[in-house]
């Protein structure tokens, strides 16, 4: 006679081995580190002025940090606004007031090379 | 509006890159065409313990005056915006002075540019380098090319 596995049916009993296809929240490691006491104060104070827990102000703090050396790792960063043309003459770059040939012939050069950065933001 | 105006601008975000966005002061790099590319600034202090990125340029108090501004800002030569010069993006076009708060000096402007070449030569180099190690290493298939 075979025995049937009786499966838990309350929400949030599953069965060991038939988790439902949940999103699973990426693996955090723990860091400890020491500040001393004045610094401490001052990042409690801030934090709880945004309404957060210090652990998360600190953490979101550090994600900022990472966000801006990535920027600072990307070279340009061109928006391209909808139906704007694709590539320039250097004919059609206006000249600055006062302009020297020489300066005009680097804005030029510079110009023909920025319309041919496509949109990366 | 001509070239070395900073100019009151709605910039596109990151969270709406295509459409007009916040209202900053940019500065004009290149105007061809009835478009123009427009360089991002801001006020926001830079952290000091963060190296600027090549293309930032700081702008101190002193500057800042001169440009009409109250405080120093950065120059982000690295962060453009290719626009059309319609009021849609310049709130102010149609105002006498089209929005511009002031015009950078000619030696400035020189720098600027220079500057802007420099960053764009840097962008080209780096995309020779991730062209050449294709080269070297060709990948198995033709996606394999979608990044560096």
């Amino acid at each position: 006679m075979s025995q049937t596995r009786r499966h838990s049916t309350r929400p949030g009993h599953a069965a060991k081995g038939k988790q439902p296809n949940r999103p699973t929240p990426a693996a955090k490691v723990a860091i400890t580190f020491r500040l001393d006491t004045d610094r401490a104060a001052r990042l409690q104070v801030i934090a709880e002025a945004e309404n957060r827990s210090l652990t998360n102000y600190i953490e979101t703090a550090l994600l900022r940090d990472l966000a801006r050396r990535e920027e600072a790792d990307r070279v340009i960063t061109m928006y391209v606004a909808p139906a704007v043309s694709t590539s320039i003459h250097p004919e059609d770059v206006v000249r600055a007031e006062a302009e020297s040939d020489e300066d005009y012939a680097v804005r030029q050069a510079l110009a023909v090379e920025l319309w041919s950065i496509p949109d990366n933001a | 509006m001509q070239p070395g105006a900073f100019v009151r601008v709605l910039l596109p975000t990151r969270g709406k890159p295509r459409e007009p966005g916040l209202l900053h002061v940019g500065y004009v790099l290149v105007v061809a065409r009835g478009e123009c590319v427009v360089a991002y600034s801001t006020s926001q202090p830079w952290p000091s313990d963060t190296p600027l990125p090549s293309g930032v340029r700081l702008v101190d108090a002193q500057d800042a005056a001169r440009l009409n501004q109250s405080r120093a800002f950065l120059l982000r030569l690295d962060v453009l915006a290719r626009l059309p010069m319609t009021r849609d993006w310049f709130p102010d076009i149609d105002h006498p002075n089209q929005g511009v708060i002031a015009i950078a000096q000619p030696s400035l402007q020189t720098e600027l540019t220079r500057l802007a070449v420099n960053v764009a030569r840097r962008r080209r180099e780096l995309l020779q380098i991730c062209a050449d190690r294709r080269v070297l290493n060709p990948p198995a298939s033709p996606h394999h090319y979608t990044h560096c």
